[in-house]
């Protein structure tokens, strides 16, 4: 999986209260699948996945296609036994905030997450998507999906009521914020603000093509 | 083999002692340290039982299990005994996590107590 065939390696942090289903769902994402069993963390500190990236330049064409390897990274609990330190957060480019549905004390530690990502991350506002998870177990909800989309709306970033058991909008999610990212790169003439390591690019010609899009996108403004 | 060195003794009940309080109720864990106890847990530190124990009665978890995978016991010169304990913990419904604690006890008045406590996860790549 780690070899060099690809444009960009961005790493995701997956975020959120302890048994809001993080592993689960980037168990969906990755392997399609839901594990409702633990898996033993050891050994096993992120999940991959490679994607294709496909940019719409301002004349609405999809561009050449951007291979992206995506690194999805999870904790293993240890914030019950320490914050989690600026170690953690360091070159994570975007943050799934994960809460859960059925539990209302998870998604007023939303706000908590958010602090701490304003503090920690590479930067002040960096690229969230907000997730409101379990949505399969409808009958046991304690979060309105007004409320949490209010929430958002607040706070500027995209929300989405997923599940990791039977799928609904995990693909949505990641897919979301990875254009959030590239939307981001895109726009970002000087690209030194970007922390060393977050986004690496591999090999010239990705560099060009990204360039070029942004070149064009000057021209449309 | 079968007579265990009196440290080991010593270490080995300290140890299943110490684990026993923590599950069941970490509070109570404020009788094995004195005002001088120092713990370094995950890197920071407390001194005194107070803050020994506000700071392991404020870990967020309902839960915790334990689970001693090895230990081992020496004395020191000055009559205490130091003991590293490896093993892996669960905390409410999370993955289970490895995890070293380090004990040094002494002898005071015909007990004994934990001067020095070290914990930390066995976690490595997270941060």
């Amino acid at each position: 999986m780690s070899d060099g065939d690809y444009d960009y390696l961005i790493k995701f942090l997956a975020l959120g209260d302890s048994g809001v289903g993080k592993t689960s769902f980037l168990y969906q994402y990755t392997d399609g699948k839901f594990n409702s069993k633990f898996i033993t963390t050891v050994g096993i500190d992120f999940r991959e996945k490679r994607v294709v990236y496909r940019s719409n330049g301002p004349d609405g064409i999809a561009g050449r296609g951007q291979r992206v390897h995506l690194q999805l990274w999870d904790t293993a609990g240890q914030e019950r036994f320490r914050s989690l330190t600026t170690a953690f957060f360091r070159d994570a480019m975007g943050f799934l905030l994960l809460f859960d549905l059925t539990n209302e004390q998870s998604f007023l530690n939303v706000r908590n997450w958010i602090s701490q990502l304003q503090i920690h991350a590479y930067c002040e506002n960096p690229d969230i998507v907000l997730c409101g998870n379990k949505s399969d177990l409808e009958d046991q909800r304690a979060v309105k999906e007004e409320e949490a989309k209010e929430f958002a709306e607040k706070y500027g970033i995209p929300y989405f009521e997923t599940s990791a058991a039977d799928g609904t909008n995990v693909n949505k999610a990641v897919e979301t914020l990875l254009d959030l990212i590239m939307r981001r790169m895109e726009r970002c003439v000087d690209k030194s603000w970007i922390p060393q390591g977050v986004v690496r690019s591999n090999g010239h010609s990705s560099t060009e093509q990204l360039n070029e899009d942004k070149d064009k996108g000057k021209c449309g403004c | 083999m079968d007579d265990k060195q009196i440290w080991e003794q010593i270490g080995c009940s300290f140890v299943q002692h110490y684990y026993q309080l923590f599950d069941t109720d970490r509070t109570q864990l404020k009788a094995i340290y004195t005002d001088a106890s120092c713990l370094t847990w995950e890197g920071q530190q407390y001194q005194g039982k107070d803050a020994i124990i506000e700071k392991l009665s404020a870990l967020p978890f309902q839960k915790i299990a334990h689970s001693i995978t090895s230990q081992d016991h020496q004395p020191t010169p000055d009559n205490c005994i130091i003991s590293m304990v490896v093993g892996q913990l669960k905390a409410d419904d999370d993955p289970v996590i490895g995890f070293h604690q380090m004990f040094l006890l002494k002898n005071v008045q015909d007990g004994w107590v934990c001067t020095n406590d070290m914990f930390r996860l066995a976690l490595h790549n997270f941060g």
